[in-house]
C-alpha cells in the first residue's frame, strides 16, 4: 500500500490542480496529501489507493472506475463529526478540502479484509440474481431480520445520528433558457442564448465548467480548449442576464419545464458550512426552476466493456484515464492495457504514454482500425492487437494481467488462444451513451440509433438536447450543435440574435466503431468468471441470462429481477450493456428490448436540500391572535387549530404546584358557570357579506331561514354540503338589510369562504353579493358567566346593556375600554355571554382592561378544552368533531334549524329527501351518561347493545365528544347511535381494548339548563 | 352619504382618536424574535408600515373607477396586476382580481374614504370592507431584496417580469402574501395579521445571509 504524502501517481506537471496548495485528508482512518483542484478520487488515485469499497452483494474489492457522476464504486461516507455525516458521496464528485474525512460506505468490518468477502468468494453461487426475492422471502416474517443483516453487510452508507448543524434552502428561479451542462455544447448554447438578451441559467455539476474540454487534446482557434472555456465562462459571468451555477446538478426534469437543480454551495470547502463574513452560509440549495426552454447539454457516458473480472481494482473507463492524467495530473497505474471498440478511446493510451508510463497493448475489436488517433498510437510505437479484446482480467486486489483474445463479434465467441499480458491497469471503452436521463424524466422514450450505437432522446416540446446528449461527438460539431440549440431556444422564447462566431476546430477523421458490449469468453457466460454489467448493484451478464431463462423477458422485469440500474446508480454505466446482453440472449435487437425508465433523481439529493427551510420553527405557519403575547405570559398550554395556536387551558400554580389539565379545566368550567370567564375567540372565521342579494344568498347556503332576520339581530346557521350532510355552522348577524357578518368554525373559515365563492361564481352569478374575509381585522373576546353583565357595565360605554333592551341574540355598537366595538349577545356556553369584536390593533388593551376590572368578579381566562366541555354540556355540536360528513341536521336532532318550506331550494335540501336520509336506523346524536360517574368514555369508543354477543359484535354507534363535567360531577358524552332518538333511557355498552366494558345510559344531549334560561338572563 | 347606503349597509369606524395603546401585527414578533438593526453590511432592510388604512373594494371596474377618480384623485389600475399610487406615493389602489381592488391609505383616512366612496357610488352594486386591523404592510429594500423574495415566493420577481407598478397575490413559503413593487428599489408585502409572525421569522431567516436589518 501507499505511503502517506507519497502521491506516487502524481505527475510533476500538468493538470488543473494547484501544486502549491497541499491539502491533507483522511480516508478509512489513514491520512493522505492532495492538492487544491483535486477530487477525492483523483487524490486517492494519486496516492495509489486501489481499493475504495466492497461491492454491494458479493463484497468484492472495488477501485475507482470512472471520473464523474457515473462512478459506481467509490461511494463514500463523508464527515468529520457525527452531525456532519453524509452518505453515498461519489469520490469522483467530491472536491478535496483540507481535513476532508471519508470512509468507504461498504465493507463492514473493513474494506481491506472483511467477512462478507468470504461470502463473495466462496459463495458466488449462493447469491444468484433474484436472491433477495427467492431466498429471503420465505418465511416472509423473517424478511426484516434478513434485511438488517444484508444492509449492514452491504453498506449503502448511514445517516447521521445527530441533527444537522447546517442550513439548506430553496430558491425559485425563472428563466427563458435553462442550459444543463457546461461542456462545449452547453457553453456554446448558453452564449448563443445569452447574446439574444434572454434570461439564461447554466447549471453544471462539476467543480469547474468546461466538461470534456477540460481534458481535451484538441485546439480551439489553435489554443488549448481550456482557454476557450475560460474566456467563455468569463464572458457569461459578465452578463446580467446570465446566472452561472457551478457544482449544481439538474436532478429532475418535471412537467412543464420545471427542473430541480441541486447546488452544493459549501461542500467543496469543509465538513460543515463555514461562516462567510461572519454570517451563516447555506450548505446546499435546491433551485426550483421554471424554464421557458431547456437545453440538455448533458454529454455522454462512456460504456465500459463487459469481460471477466472487469471489476477488479485497476479496471477503468478509458475516458476516465484521460481525465485523471490531463485534468488532475494523476496516472492511475504503471502498465496499461486498453480494450476498445472505437477511435476516441485511443486518447487514453496517448495520454498514458505522454505521461511517461508504459502502454502494454491496445486490443481493438475492429479488424482494421485506421483512424487518426490509431495512427498516432502506432506512431508512438504502441502495440495494437486488431480484432481482439480483453476477455478477462487477472488479479485480486489489483489487476495483475489481462487475457487478450481474438473475438468473433457476429458469432459471439473467442477465436484461437488467448495471450496473457502483465499489466496493472485495464481501461476499456465500448462506445458512448448519450446522457438521456433528464430527457427520460419527461416520460418520452428514447430511440435507438444504430449508427451511433446508443439511445438518443426523442423530441419533447420546450426541450432540446445538444451535443453529446444527442449523439453529436466531434468537438467542432458539438460547439455548432450547442450554439444552434441555444439560439433556437432563445428564438422560441421570443428573442433574436445573430449566430455565434465559433472557434475553429481541426476536424479529426475517426474510423467507424463496432458494436461490442459483452466480450465473449472461452467459457459460456454462466461458467465464465463474473462479467459485471452494473458494478454498483453487482449485476453480471450471467445474472441477466438467468433472468431471461426464468422467463423475465421484458427489460423492466429483468431490471427488477437483477436490480440493474437501481437506486443511486440509475443505470448510468450498465443499462445499455445489460439491454444488449438481454437482446443477445433473447435473439432480439436492442430497440426491440427497449430501455428501462430513468427516474429522478439523477444523483442523490440530500434531504436537507429537499426540506429547505421548512423545518423546525418554520415547518408550518403558526397563526397568532392579537392577544397571543398575553396567553404566552400567562403560561397557557396551546392547541393547534387550523394553524392557529389557541390557548388550550391556563394552568395556574397552586401551592407551588402547576395544575394538571384536568384541574385547570375543572376550575375554568366552574368559573364560567358560577362567575365569569373570558375566551379569545378571534380565530373564528368572519366573513363580511354585502349586496342586495346577501339575504337571499344566505337562505340558499344555510338550511334555516334568513328572510326575516332584522338588522340588530343574530341567528345560528347550519350549512350542509349538497349531499345533505352538515359541513359547518356558526352565527350570522344582520348588520343592515344588505349587510351581514357570518362567522364560521376556526378550521372551516377558508373552506366556507371558498364554498360561498364557488356557489356564487358558478351557480348563482346573478345574485348581487360580495364576500370578504374580515377574520384578521377583528379580535374577538367572549365574556361569559353570570357576572358577565356586571363586568361589561364597568368597561362599556355608549351601549345600554339592560337585559330588555340588549337581549339574547341581539348585537349592538358601542365602546369597550374606549375602543369602538361591536358586541354580540351570543352564547356557546349556555351562560349569559357577550362577544366583543374590536379592531385587532386595540385588542390587547381591551383584553387587559377587562382583567383590570374583572378580578373582583373572578374573571378567569379559559381555553379551548373548557370551551369544549361547556358547549358539550349544552349539546352544542362542533362541526368536524361531532359530525364527520355523514351526519344530517336531522341526525343531530336539529329540525328547528331546517327550513323545508323556504321558497327557493337550498344546498342539501334535495339530498335530505332521499330514503337513506330518512331511514330509521341512521346514527343519531344523543347524550351518554356513564353509569359510573367517574368514568370518562373514550372518544371514538364503539357502542354495542349486548356486551356478551360473540365477536364480531354489531356496532350501534360511537362516542364523538366526551369530558368530565365539574358542574354535573360526572363524566358525560355526546355520541351517535343507530336510531338513538328513540332509545332515550336505554342502556348501552362500550367494550374497551383492555377488556373493561363501560355501561352508559342514552340521554338527551342537553345536560344542563334544557330550557336555555341561563343565557337569556 | 347616500341614504340607500346608510339603510342597507352598516359602516363602522373601528379606529379611535383616543389615546389608546395600539399593537401592530409585528409587535409580538419584535419581542419574540428581536429586530436586528441594519448595519453597513446589511444588503436588505425590512420595515413595517403599520396602522395604515386598508380597504377591499369590490364591484364593476367602470363604476368604481369613476368613484375613486372623484374621491381619491387616482384611477383604478388599467390592467390586471396593476398598482397605482398618488403623487405622494401615500395612497394606492391595487388590482387583486377582476372585481376586487385593495386600497391602502394613510391610517385614519379609511373610514372617511369609505363613506365618500359609498356616497359617490350610490345605488351601484359594490362592497367595501375595512380590513385595516387584519393586515400590515412590510417593506423590503436593498440590493438583496430580490434574492430574499426568490427564496420566499414562487412568483417570478425579475424586473423584466415584475416591473414597478405591478402587484400580485402569491404563495410565500407556506402562506400567501400580496406582493407589490411601488418603486425600483422597494418591494411591499401585504401580510395577514395572523400570519405576520411566521412571515417575519421567515424573512429574518431568508435574509440572514444578507445581514438583514429591521428598521423600526
Amino acid at each position: 500500500m501507499s505511503q502517506p504524502n507519497a502521491q506516487e501517481n502524481r505527475l510533476a506537471q500538468g493538470g488543473r490542480i494547484d501544486r502549491s496548495r497541499r491539502l491533507s485528508f483522511t480516508f478509512n482512518g489513514k491520512t493522505y496529501q492532495g492538492h487544491a483542484g483535486d477530487t477525492l478520487a483523483s487524490a486517492l488515485l494519486a496516492n495509489g489507493v486501489d481499493i475504495v469499497n466492497r461491492s454491494f452483494k458479493y463484497s468484492r474489492p472495488r477501485g475507482i472506475f470512472a471520473a464523474g457522476a457515473e462512478e459506481p464504486n467509490a461511494l463514500v461516507q463523508l464527515g468529520v463529526s457525527e452531525a456532519g455525516q453524509v452518505p453515498n458521496v461519489r469520490a469522483t464528485q467530491q472536491a478535496l478540502y483540507d481535513g476532508l474525512t471519508a470512509r468507504s460506505t461498504n465493507g463492514w468490518p473493513n474494506v481491506q479484509r472483511d467477512l462478507m468477502g468470504l461470502v463473495g468468494k466462496l459463495g458466488g453461487g449462493f447469491m444468484p440474481p433474484g436472491f433477495y426475492y427467492k431466498t429471503f422471502m420465505a418465511p416472509a416474517s423473517m424478511w426484516m431480520t434478513y434485511e438488517k443483516v444484508i444492509r449492514k453487510g452491504a453498506g449503502l452508507g448511514r445517516s447521521p445520528l445527530e441533527s444537522d448543524p447546517d442550513i439548506y434552502d430553496h430558491m425559485h428561479q425563472h428563466c427563458d433558457v435553462l442550459v444543463v451542462g457546461a461542456g462545449p455544447a452547453g457553453l456554446a448554447a448558453a452564449l448563443a442564448a445569452a447574446r439574444s438578451g434572454a434570461r439564461v441559467i447554466v447549471a453544471d455539476e462539476q467543480e469547474e465548467m468546461g466538461g470534456t474540454l477540460l481534458d481535451s487534446r484538441e485546439l480551439l482557434d489553435d489554443k488549448p480548449a481550456e482557454q476557450w472555456v475560460a474566456e467563455t465562462v468569463e464572458a457569461l459571468s459578465n452578463m446580467d442576464n446570465v446566472t452561472l451555477l457551478p457544482r449544481t446538478t439538474a436532478n429532475g426534469y418535471h412537467d412543464h419545464n420545471f427542473v430541480t437543480l441541486h447546488e452544493r454551495r459549501t461542500e467543496h470547502l469543509a465538513d460543515t458550512a463555514p461562516l462567510k463574513d461572519g454570517l451563516r452560509q447555506v450548505r446546499s440549495r435546491l433551485h426550483r426552476v421554471r424554464a421557458g426552454r431547456v437545453v440538455l447539454a448533458t454529454g455522454a457516458h462512456e460504456r465500459p466493456l463487459v469481460y471477466g473480472n472487469n471489476d477488479v481494482p485497476g479496471n477503468m473507463l478509458a475516458g476516465a484515464v484521460s481525465t485523471y492524467v490531463r485534468r488532475y495530473g494523476v496516472v492511475p497505474g504503471n502498465k496499461l492495457v486498453l480494450s476498445v471498440s472505437n477511435d476516441h478511446a485511443y486518447r487514453a493510451a496517448l495520454d498514458w504514454v505522454e505521461a511517461g508510463r508504459d502502454v502494454v497493448a491496445i486490443a481493438d475489436a475492429r479488424a482494421n482500425p485506421d483512424g487518426e488517433l490509431v495512427e498516432q498510437a502506432r506512431a508512438k510505437g504502441i502495440r495494437i492487437i486488431a480484432g481482439a479484446a480483453v476477455v478477462e482480467a487477472k488479479g485480486d486486489a489489483r489487476v495483475s494481467a489481462a487475457r487478450i483474445a481474438k473475438v468473433d463479434l457476429q458469432g459471439f465467441r473467442v477465436v484461437g488462444g488467448a495471450e496473457t499480458l502483465s499489466c496493472d491497469t485495464i481501461a476499456s471503452s465500448g462506445g458512448y451513451s448519450p446522457v438521456i436521463h433528464l430527457a427520460s424524466h419527461t416520460g418520452s422514450r428514447p430511440t435507438w440509433n444504430e449508427e451511433l450505437l446508443g439511445f438518443v432522446p426523442n423530441t419533447v416540446k420546450g426541450v432540446a438536447a445538444a451535443g453529446g446528449a444527442r449523439g453529436v461527438y466531434a468537438t467542432g460539431a458539438v460547439l455548432a450543435d450547442g450554439a444552434e440549440a441555444g439560439l433556437d431556444a432563445a428564438t422560441e422564447a421570443g428573442f433574436s440574435a445573430a449566430s455565434l462566431g465559433l472557434p475553429r476546430v481541426a476536424e479529426r477523421s475517426d474510423g467507424a466503431a463496432v458494436a461490442l458490449y459483452q466480450v465473449p469468453h472461452e467459457k459460456a457466460t454462466l461458467r465464465a468468471p463474473k462479467q459485471f454489467v452494473d458494478l454498483q448493484n453487482d449485476v453480471t451478464a450471467a445474472g441477466i441470462e438467468v433472468a431471461t431463462r426464468e422467463g423475465f423477458e421484458s427489460i423492466e422485469h429483468v431490471k427488477r429481477y437483477t436490480a440493474m440500474g437501481f437506486g443511486t446508480d440509475q443505470g448510468k454505466l450498465g443499462n445499455i450493456n445489460g439491454m444488449a446482453i438481454a437482446a443477445r440472449v433473447l435473439g432480439r435487437s436492442i430497440p426491440e428490448v427497449g430501455t428501462t425508465v430513468f427516474r429522478p433523481n439523477y444523483t442523490p439529493v440530500t434531504f436537507g436540500a429537499i426540506v429547505g427551510r421548512h423545518c423546525g420553527e418554520l415547518f408550518d405557519p403558526e397563526r397568532y391572535t392579537a392577544m397571543h403575547q398575553w396567553h404566552v405570559e400567562q403560561g397557557a398550554a396551546f392547541e393547534e387549530v387550523g394553524q392557529w395556536m389557541r390557548p388550550w387551558y391556563f394552568p395556574r400554580k397552586v401551592n407551588g404546584k402547576t395544575e394538571t389539565m384536568h384541574e385547570a379545566v375543572a376550575r375554568e368550567c366552574l368559573a364560567v358557570r358560577e362567575k365569569v370567564g373570558i375566551l379569545d375567540a378571534s380565530t373564528l372565521g368572519k366573513i363580511d357579506i354585502q349586496g342586495p342579494d346577501a339575504r337571499e344568498f344566505l337562505g340558499r347556503v344555510y338550511t334555516n331561514k334568513w328572510a326575516k332576520l332584522a338588522p340588530g339581530r343574530v341567528r345560528y346557521g347550519l350549512m350542509c354540503k349538497d349531499d345533505g350532510m352538515v359541513f359547518d355552522d356558526g352565527t350570522t348577524s344582520c348588520l343592515g338589510d344588505n349587510h351581514f357578518l357570518m362567522t364560521t368554525s376556526t378550521g372551516g373559515a377558508a373552506t366556507v369562504l371558498e364554498w360561498l365563492e364557488i356557489w356564487h361564481q358558478t351557480e348563482w352569478p346573478e345574485l348581487d353579493v360580495y364576500f370578504n374575509s374580515v377574520t384578521d381585522h377583528w379580535a374577538t373576546m367572549t365574556i361569559t358567566g353570570p357576572e358577565a353583565r356586571k363586568l361589561m357595565e364597568e368597561v362599556t360605554t355608549e351601549v345600554d346593556l339592560d337585559k330588555d333592551s340588549f337581549k339574547f341574540m341581539d348585537w349592538k355598537e358601542g365602546k369597550v375600554a374606549g375602543v369602538p366595538a361591536r358586541i354580540f349577545r351570543i352564547s356557546f356556553t349556555g351562560e349569559l355571554a357577550y362577544e366583543i369584536n374590536v379592531q385587532a390593533n386595540y385588542a390587547l388593551h381591551v383584553w387587559e382592561t377587562l382583567f383590570a376590572h374583572g378580578d373582583k368578579y373572578g374573571l378567569t381566562p379559559y381555553g379551548t378544552e373548557t370551551m369544549h366541555v361547556l358547549r358539550a354540556e349544552k349539546g352544542f355540536i362542533i362541526a368536524g368533531q361531532d359530525t364527520d360528513g355523514s351526519v344530517t341536521p336531522e341526525d343531530l336532532g336539529m329540525h328547528w334549524a331546517i327550513g323545508y318550506d323556504k321558497p327557493f331550494s337550498w344546498i342539501g335540501k334535495r339530498a335530505l329527501t332521499r330514503p337513506d336520509t330518512s331511514r330509521e336506523n341512521r346514527k343519531q346524536m344523543v347524550g351518554l351518561k356513564p353509569k359510573d360517574p367517574t368514568v370518562v368514555l373514550e372518544e371514538g369508543a364503539q357502542i354495542v347493545l349486548d356486551p356478551n354477543h360473540s365477536i364480531p359484535m354489531p356496532m350501534e354507534g360511537h362516542v364523538t365528544s366526551s369530558y368530565y363535567s365539574p358542574t354535573l360531577a360526572s363524566g358525560f358524552a355526546l355520541a351517535v347511535v343507530k336510531g338513538g332518538h328513540q332509545k332515550m333511557g336505554e342502556t348501552v355498552y362500550l367494550p374497551m381494548v383492555d377488556g373493561q366494558v363501560h355501561e352508559a345510559e342514552i340521554v338527551s344531549p342537553i345536560f344542563l339548563d334544557p330550557k336555555g334560561e341561563r343565557q337569556n338572563v | 352619504m347616500s341614504n340607500t347606503a346608510v339603510e342597507t349597509v352598516r359602516t363602522f369606524d373601528t379606529r379611535t382618536e383616543a389615546k389608546i395603546p395600539v399593537e401592530s401585527p409585528l409587535t409580538y414578533s419584535y419581542r419574540r424574535s428581536g429586530a436586528p438593526a441594519p448595519t453597513a453590511k446589511s444588503r436588505v432592510v425590512m420595515r413595517e408600515r403599520a396602522f395604515l388604512g386598508h380597504l377591499v373594494l369590490c364591484g364593476g371596474a367602470v363604476v368604481l373607477d369613476g368613484a375613486v377618480r372623484a374621491v381619491l384623485g387616482i384611477s383604478l389600475p388599467g390592467e390586471p396586476q396593476g398598482l397605482v399610487q398618488d403623487d405622494e406615493g401615500k395612497r394606492s389602489i391595487q388590482w387583486v382580481s377582476p372585481d376586487e381592488w385593495l386600497v391602502i391609505v394613510p391610517g385614519g383616512e379609511e373610514f372617511e374614504l369609505e363613506n365618500r366612496l359609498r356616497a359617490a357610488l350610490g345605488d351601484a352594486h359594490f362592497a367595501i370592507s375595512n380590513v385595516s386591523g387584519g393586515q400590515t404592510l412590510v417593506e423590503l429594500e436593498g440590493e438583496a431584496a430580490r434574492e430574499v423574495l426568490m427564496k420566499s415566493v414562487v412568483y417570478d420577481v425579475h424586473p423584466s417580469h415584475f416591473p414597478v407598478g405591478k402587484g400580485v397575490t402569491t404563495i410565500f413559503a407556506k402562506t400567501t402574501v400580496v406582493l407589490r413593487r411601488p418603486s425600483e428599489e422597494r418591494w411591499e408585502l401585504v401580510v395577514r395579521r395572523s400570519f405576520a409572525d411566521y412571515t417575519y421569522r421567515w424573512l429574518l431567516d431568508a435574509g440572514e445571509e444578507y445581514a438583514i436589518g429591521v428598521e423600526r
